[in-house]
């Protein structure tokens, strides 16, 4: 544990629930700034993700470059969301918090993206009703 | 915990989950012990007249077999003793006022909104 | 009595249901509760000086507190003298501060 973990029974945990997948909604973009500032605010973060938002930490996501860019792969810096994930991953680590994720795994099954990137567990809604249930609170973004 | 589920949209998912997909979590999550509500209010108040399964899709020669059935979906929530609600006002917007509402379900003005936000511990607006 | 604080992503303009939900923070603003609207993503596009939305007019004459993320903001050019009286530009760390302190975080 380092100098700057606060990782105790003082530390809060929030849950949120997402829904939308990637490349899609400004949704995705609002839901990765709340999940960052909860982690700079030194609270454990439960994701449960649901439907289309299991495809977020897809591990067979792939950058590629943008002709009307003029930039190849290397140059255009796809974002990509599993990267995102795997940086929260890590931003928890260092600050001794919690991150955990779970995709709901009939969600994951219709859509084949059942290889999601190290972290990211399967489960189904009673692991989402457990975070939940468990949690300082709860926020749910749904899609529309 | 309680929690308030609020449902507004309808029919969004009905077509490929064969079911709408927060009814479903709803039910899973009653199975596993929560406490919860739901609140059908905007296009959600559709499902609290529905008397009949979706009409099952076909598209070439792959033909829907299990279509979505709404009203047993809100009748399984209601055998569990979860409470459904549907905004009279929302029904009246859209013409369906007057039609039979779902054994079960209690059509509730707006005005009582506010009074299911404030009973619940937390509310969960999908 | 309870604080609550909805995360606006829907606006007027494209989603009817917006002018209910703000309808609904003031209702619950009049019955003794604390209530905060953070408008998000296109949620700021009434909150532009000038932008012609009776449905917004009425939040702001409720006690609603009326705030809006900095980040949309920018991201849509609007300087803070763009911003309707009433409005407050905010971090989005509002929304987790809400939820640490045990309020109802909604999302609209």
């Amino acid at each position: 544990m380092n100098n700057n973990s606060i990782n105790n029974s003082m530390t809060k945990t929030l849950t949120f629930a997402f829904m939308d997948p990637p490349f899609e909604h400004e949704r995705t973009i609002t839901f990765f700034r709340l999940l960052d500032s909860a982690l700079e605010k030194n609270a454990n973060v439960r994701v449960f993700a649901y439907e289309g938002a299991v495809a977020l930490a897809f591990a067979r996501q792939q950058p590629h470059g943008n002709a009307v860019h003029s930039r190849d792969t290397e140059a255009e810096k796809h974002p990509l969301t599993k990267d995102w994930i795997a940086a929260l991953q890590s931003k928890a680590k260092d600050k001794g918090l919690a991150f955990e994720w779970i995709n709901c795994g009939l969600c994951v099954d219709e859509r084949g993206v059942n290889e999601a990137i190290d972290g990211c567990a399967r489960g189904g809604p009673a692991d989402f009703w457990r975070y939940a249930s468990t949690a300082h609170n709860t926020l749910t973004i749904g899609t529309r | 915990m309680k929690v308030l589920q609020v449902i507004d949209q309808a029919f969004r998912t009905t077509g490929e989950e064969q079911d709408d997909t927060i009814l479903w979590l709803t039910q899973c999550m009653r199975s596993a012990g929560a406490n919860l509500e739901v609140l059908l209010t905007g296009h959600g108040v559709f499902y609290s007249v529905q008397s009949r399964p979706q009409p099952p899709l076909k598209f070439g020669n792959w033909q829907q077999t299990e279509p979505a059935d709404i009203t047993q979906d809100i009748g399984r929530l209601r055998e569990k003793g979860v409470p459904v609600y549907a905004v009279r006002e929302e029904l009246i917007e859209r013409g369906l006022f007057g039609l039979p509402v779902q054994l079960g379900v209690e059509v509730i003005s707006r005005d009582a909104v506010t009074q299911l936000y404030e009973n619940a511990d937390q509310i969960w607006h999908w | 009595m309870s604080d609550y604080l909805f995360v606006q992503s829907q606006d007027p303009f494209t989603d009817a249901r917006a002018s209910h939900q703000y309808d609904l923070a003031a209702r619950l603003a009049d019955s003794g509760n604390q209530v905060r609207v953070l408008l998000v993503q296109n949620g700021v596009a009434p909150a532009r000086k000038g932008a012609a939305c009776p449905a917004f007019d009425a939040l702001l004459g409720s006690t609603v507190k009326v705030l809006a993320d900095d980040v949309a903001l920018r991201q849509r050019e609007f300087a803070p003298e763009h911003l309707r009286d009433g409005v407050q530009a905010a971090e989005l760390g509002v929304v987790v501060d809400a939820m640490l302190a045990g309020h109802k975080v909604i999302w609209n």
